[in-house]
């Protein structure tokens, strides 16, 4: 067995100090351990009396005075936490507890001081951090989720739960889970998940999800791999932060800025449309009311009114023109519809009809593999009256106009061709003008200007493009791209 | 006044402005003759004429280029323009003529250094003879 020295020392090693109380008169004395940490004080008291005083913190005065005299009276074990100030004036965790009293031995007691501050503040951070944890999911709408790849299951945890808006007790499916993120986003979610459960690759991805009502809302999502002890990855644990107000804002904002830019360079070609054309003809007003005055006699006058009347009228074609763009801009505010292509065309060959009979024009539609577009309808026939009258007025004279309408899918994306076995048009040198304005308004042998203006612009507007290929004497390709 | 120009050139498609300019150097009596084309490719071919036939005699003093025309616009005439105009010994001066007012019309234009000025339609009167005299002493 161990001697007092042996058990003594033991003790020290463990940081444990204890008190000898003798049960007769209540007389407490401390082990050499205690009175080292307590910082080997001088008193004149009782070590009781100055251990309440001194070294207990006071929030355990009272407790530790019961706890004591039950001890001391009815023999009655205990185990309490408390603060004790220390050598340094600092205070610190102890646990005290009295070793069971064996009935032999009715005159001693043993009260141990185990400190205990570490694990206490271990305790306390924890629980700190865990506040902080769960005040920042709630906040930031950030909830957790682990995917047991093993035995096939999920789990999620309750701001995960109110992100998918689903009842705190739901189960996810395991085979089933895909089915809550938009279907779009499947190839993404597939292919990170696989990357990470196979090769324990983290993942981080915006994502958009499918709540249990298929409504669809952005998550932010991360995912890490989990290994057991043998390196194996055993899961796939992560956050979903829901982001959708802050996604929804964002693809607002950038919708808008699109819509903001283009209307800007709408703007712009106006102001330029507007200063070359109007510009024109009001500069040659002002030249002819110079010459008004200088004219000597009435002849010379009568002379020059030919000229206003020209003017005049060429600034009211201008004018209507300009107020035609005007309102085709303006169409911007009607909303997308389903359009057939088929019952586009339609609408257009009948308001061409004269035109495409007095050339004999044959067209050619093939609308099978696209059948209809979500369009302003308005704009689908405004692009296709605008190419099929200009194939046709720059028909080749040798041969019939014959116009190849085609719609079709290619990397997902909707097109519309119109070809022709016109005139055909030198790009190298024309390219550049083809949807310009320049000069169209005053010029009747090349009114292509304002039409291709107003397609482009169309085109534009709903976010597509426009490109054309041609060769001269062979023919003109225009391609669409939605 | 100075000496009368001989040949003064309008190159525009604008035909209502082209007969009021013709009228202004009419009444005027700003220039003897004058040779007006459409557009850019038909002034460049006559040009390019004149060089084949060595019969300088007929270029104009003065040049009047509208920038926005069919077929060839302003600017591709002075690219053409300058590739053959130092075969020319006869001094011309050329104004581009545009009722354009973007200052970027106006800043490509001065980076052309055988333009002499860019003139915003409308040509006052007063201007038209001023650039005519300028033109007529400078040739003196």
């Amino acid at each position: 067995m161990l001697n007092d020295l042996q058990l003594n020392s033991i003790l020290e090693d463990f940081d444990i100090a204890y008190w000898k109380i003798n049960l007769l008169n209540k007389e407490v004395t401390w082990s050499e351990h205690f009175n080292t940490l307590v910082g080997n004080p001088e008193f004149s008291e009782s070590h009781f009396d100055y251990f309440l005083k001194e070294i207990l913190h006071r929030d355990y005065r009272y407790d530790f005075r019961i706890y004591f005299d039950k001890l001391t009276e009815e023999n009655e074990a205990f185990n309490i936490e408390l603060k004790l100030k220390l050598g340094n004036g600092k205070y610190r965790w102890f646990e005290c507890r009295n070793l069971k009293n064996k009935e032999s031995n009715r005159d001693t007691a043993v009260l141990l001081f185990v400190n205990i501050h570490q694990s206490k503040r271990d305790q306390y951070t924890i629980e700190e951090n865990f506040f902080y944890y769960r005040e920042t999911a709630q906040m930031t709408n950030t909830g957790g989720w682990y995917i047991d790849t093993v035995n096939r299951n999920i789990y999620w945890d309750n701001v995960t739960k109110k992100i998918i808006d689903c009842p705190l007790d739901y189960q996810p499916p395991y085979e089933e889970h895909f089915k809550f993120y938009a279907p779009e986003e499947h190839p993404t979610v597939i292919s990170a998940f696989e990357k990470c459960e196979k090769y324990g690759i983290p993942f981080k991805v915006e994502l958009k999800m499918r709540n249990l009502y298929h409504k669809d809302f952005w998550v932010c999502a991360t995912g890490k791999p989990v290994y057991n002890e043998d390196q194996e990855i055993i899961g796939i644990r992560g956050v979903f932060q829901d982001i959708n107000e802050q996604k929804v804002n964002e693809l607002n904002l950038q919708n808008s800025l699109d819509i903001i830019a283009t209307q800007n360079s709408r703007l712009f070609n106006f102001a330029h449309i507007v200063s070359h054309n109007l510009r024109s003809h009001s500069s040659n007003l002002c030249l002819i009311v110079e010459l008004l005055k200088e004219a000597k006699t009435d002849t010379d006058k009568i002379e020059l009114i030919p000229n206003v009347s020209d003017i005049s009228e060429n600034l009211d074609s201008a004018i209507n023109q300009l107020n035609e763009i005007v309102n085709r801009q303006s169409l911007l505010r009607k909303e997308r519809r389903i359009v057939s292509f088929e019952k586009a065309l339609s609408g257009v060959m009948a308001s061409t009809s004269s035109l495409i009979n007095r050339e004999n024009a044959k067209i050619v539609a093939e609308f099978h593999a696209l059948k209809e577009i979500s369009y302003i309808p308005e704009y689908l026939e405004s692009i296709l009256l605008n190419l099929i009258s200009n194939a046709i007025k720059y028909k080749h004279p040798g041969r019939k106009p014959v116009i190849f309408i085609q719609t079709y899918i290619k990397n997902e994306t909707p097109f519309l061709e119109v070809s022709d076995n016109g005139l055909g048009i030198d790009l190298d040198q024309y390219g550049d003008k083809m949807f310009g304005m320049y000069k169209t308004f005053h010029k009747n042998l090349d009114s292509r200007g304002i039409g291709l203006f107003i397609t482009k612009n169309q085109v534009e507007t709903l976010g597509g493009s426009i490109s054309v290929t041609s060769t001269v004497d062979v023919g003109t390709t225009f391609k669409i791209k939605f | 006044m100075g000496q009368k120009v001989e040949l003064a050139c309008i190159i525009d498609d604008d035909k209502i402005y082209v007969n009021l300019v013709k009228k202004i150097i009419e009444i005027k009596k700003l220039s003897e003759n004058l040779l007006i084309f459409k557009n850019g490719m038909e002034a460049l071919d006559h040009f390019k004429l004149i060089l084949e036939n060595a019969t300088e005699d007929v270029l104009p003093d003065i040049i009047f280029l509208d920038i926005n025309m069919p077929v060839m616009d302003g600017w591709e005439f002075l690219n053409e323009f300058i590739k053959i105009k130092n075969n020319f010994d006869k001094k011309i001066t050329l104004y581009v003529v545009s009722s354009s007012i973007d200052p970027r019309d106006l800043e490509r234009a001065k980076s052309f250094n055988l333009v002499t000025d860019y003139l915003i339609k409308p040509i006052e009167l007063k201007k038209f003879e001023k650039i005519f005299d300028r033109n007529s002493d400078a040739a003196a």
